[in-house]
């Protein structure tokens, strides 16, 4: 059976960050590079009809950081997702580049796991990590992000059909039941469980697994808000959420619906959320799992980006091209 | 210059008063409350625009302070309007579309016409084509991460065009960027990440957007915009600014930004100034100096249709005695399915005075069809389902 591969989330910075990064570093941080509270969200995953081939065209499994990144209390507008995160910025690009990002990267891993064994909670599972450096005579911004993910040895499986539209496992009106229910939430959770009893849908948080799921439902399902729009691909969130639950529930789990959520609208024709059953073998080994989730740069290494905001931020490169 | 002229914009617009008095079908124009009654349409309609409070220093009073402005965010961008340069074969391919009644052309010219209707991308070679040259300021406008490649290309000395931009700045040495990969932060591959450049078969009819490829040959470039529609007080017009980002999510240049924008407007309407909801942000904006006339236009015409549309929907004869269709309609403009308190008007007598017409809610509709116009491949439009 094909292993399941995550789509991993691509970073995306608006502009404005770097302004309100700018403001801090200059205004508040000065020289400190300490750890800083960071907000970042994402929504469900988007194609986009392409005109001219009439080919549906996958767009990208996007985290966004902007101005608001940085405000304690942040609510993201409906329909998009919160994830939190830490943010360190450093003060000359040798201390980024000399920056041991192992152990970063595993603090933040560590927290998560940590998190999902004392509380039992799912609100740190998208938690990424985000480290630059700026400099600002320049208007360049370096810039590295991490999603940390717990890999699953051995990894997951799927059945040979693949991921395969969500209407072909639950009825319209069931989606249009969950579509309800997410909407009703004040601040939709990016994972949740979905169950079927005495012919109704209801959805909960992925916390009361065991007391949701009884044996007088059926259709039990586990479903999160998939920001990827890739049709075999599962967005990343899932990876942590079957860490979790493998964590929790070990002997409950080795086989799992998976519904993929991606109609942040009651479509007009089509259901766009995919659904898929997907196997484990053996037992969960002890202690935490490795994790990755370095983002790659455009070249497709691990390796910093670089955000050069000269062209819309550089006073005589603004006054250049308005001739 | 331009510094002096945007601040003298600014006070000009500062100095203009309110507009109190509801316009719109005279001369194109609107109120502030016009448009938060518009934007709150726009937003019940389409979740995918929000209001937005910007910056606390650049409130404007005139305006609900948690209702600032409207923004849309990640809106795709499939080609550049470049590629898309208007010959006349393409006349041939035009359309008339009609609003009153997307089946027949009405015969009193209530019709737009739909340009690049079907089209494919032009296919181009090299020695004759203008999309070639359009292509190299953003080569040389792009961030340091792709020296590497114009050297490799052999263009890493020239600079043509981009308004000068390599020769203003110091070119960035290469050593300053530090080789900063790190192969070994992750042990091999990770079996179980998507890899995103490797060509997915295309299940389900989506494919991957990293994998299209255009007649040409040449990988989809799909570049997102973030979209945001302020009020103009001066010129009493919403006005469309626009922030870019290439396929790798670093953001546009402004050479790259005019590349989407149709040639008609690129660096004459279309110009970079400071955003005004942000202290220092630059975004691409539409000059609204024209918008109220082509507006008025736009909606002289659909008002029409929609009187007419609501004089047959009474079962009266329309002025110009034609009989339109009591049929589904595609256009909303309708009382039906405005669902206002005002759809159940008194049917008394039936006098044309009565006749509503269209309801300046649909103002900012009609508008992001018209900014469609300025910006022929960046989606701005999610109403066409509509």
């Amino acid at each position: 059976m094909p292993i399941v591969q995550f789509a991993p989330f691509s970073s995306l910075v608006q502009p404005s960050f770097w302004h309100k990064l700018t403001d801090l570093k200059v205004d508040v941080l000065k020289l400190s590079d300490d750890h800083i509270p960071v907000s970042a969200s994402y929504s469900v995953g988007r194609t986009v009809k392409d005109r001219e081939t009439g080919q549906e065209v996958a767009l990208g499994c996007n985290l966004t950081v902007g101005s608001e990144s940085f405000e304690d209390d942040h609510k993201p507008p409906s329909g998009l997702v919160l994830a939190t995160g830490t943010f360190k910025n450093f003060n000359t690009i040798e201390e980024f580049k000399a920056a041991d990002k192992t152990a970063l990267f595993n603090q933040e891993a560590q927290h998560i796991w940590d998190h999902i064994l004392t509380t039992r909670d799912s609100s740190l599972l998208n938690r990424f990590l985000l480290i630059t450096y700026a400099d600002l005579k320049n208007y360049k911004y370096y810039y590295w992000f991490a999603f940390p993910a717990f890999v699953s040895k051995p990894a997951w499986e799927i059945a040979e059909e693949g991921w395969k539209s969500a209407t072909e496992e639950f009825k319209p009106e069931q989606l249009a039941e969950i579509h309800g229910h997410i909407r009703a939430q004040t601040t939709p959770s990016p994972f949740f469980l979905v169950r079927e009893e005495a012919g109704t849908t209801s959805i909960a948080p992925v916390e009361s697994y065991e007391s949701f799921f009884t044996s007088s439902s059926t259709s039990h399902t586990v479903a999160f808000i998939d920001p990827s729009a890739n049709p075999q691909n599962p967005g990343w969130p899932l990876r942590n959420l079957f860490a979790y639950l493998r964590a929790l529930y070990p002997t409950k789990t080795a086989s799992i619906r998976v519904l993929c959520w991606r109609d942040s609208e009651l479509p007009s024709s089509e259901w766009k959320s995919r659904f898929g059953v997907v196997q484990i073998a053996g037992d969960p080994i002890e202690g935490r799992p490795t994790a990755v989730g370095w983002e790659k740069n455009p070249q497709g290494k691990l390796g910093p980006r670089i955000a050069d905001l000269a062209p819309m931020m550089d006073p005589t490169r603004l006054a250049a091209q308005a001739v | 210059m331009q510094a002096l002229q945007s601040s003298l914009f600014a006070v000009r617009e500062y100095l203009s008063p309110v507009l109190k008095e509801s316009k719109f079908k005279e001369h194109g124009r609107i109120t502030p409350e016009e448009f938060v009654a518009a934007g709150d349409f726009l937003v019940y309609k389409f979740p995918v625009w929000t209001w937005e409070k910007g910056d606390a220093s650049k409130t404007r009073d005139f305006l609900p302070s948690d209702k600032q402005y409207l923004v849309t965010r990640g809106v795709p961008c499939l080609r550049r309007a470049t590629s898309l340069a208007y010959t006349d074969a393409d006349e041939d391919a035009e359309r008339l579309l009609s609003f009153a009644d997307s089946s027949a052309p009405s015969a009193d010219g209530d019709e737009w016409v739909e340009t690049h209707a079907g089209r494919q991308a032009h296919r181009t070679d090299s020695a004759t084509n203008a999309g070639e040259i359009a292509d190299i300021p953003d080569l040389d406008g792009d961030g340091p991460h792709d020296y590497e490649e114009r050297i490799a290309k052999g263009l890493g000395g020239v600079s043509l065009g981009g308004g000068g931009e390599g020769a203003a700045t110091e070119t960035p040495d290469l050593d300053d960027i530090p080789d900063m990969e790190e192969e070994d932060l992750e042990e091999g591959d990770d079996e179980a990440t998507a890899a995103p450049k490797v060509s997915v078969k295309p299940a389900a009819g989506v494919v991957d957007a990293s994998t299209v490829e255009v007649a040409k040959g040449n990988l989809l470039q799909v570049r997102t915009y973030d979209v945001m529609i302020t009020y103009d007080k001066y010129y009493q017009t919403p006005r469309v600014w626009l922030i870019g980002y290439d396929e790798n999510r670093t953001p546009l240049t402004p050479s790259q930004i005019f590349q989407d924008i149709s040639a008609d407007h690129a660096q004459k309407t279309v110009t970079i100034e400071p955003f005004i909801h942000s202290a220092s942000l630059q975004a691409a904006s539409v000059h609204p100096c024209k918008h109220a006339s082509v507006m008025k236009k736009v909606i002289e015409r659909m008002n029409n249709s929609v009187v007419e549309e609501q004089l047959a929907q009474r079962g009266k004869p329309s002025p110009s005695g034609k009989d339109t269709p009591k049929k589904e309609k595609k256009w909303p403009f309708s009382r039906k399915s405005s669902g206002s308190a005002k759809d159940v008007q008194p049917q008394a007598g039936g006098e044309e005075e009565e006749v509503e017409g269209m309801r300046v809610d649909f103002y900012l509709v009609v508008f992001l069809k018209f900014i469609a116009s300025i910006v022929p491949t960046i989606e701005v439009d999610s109403t066409t389902s509509f």
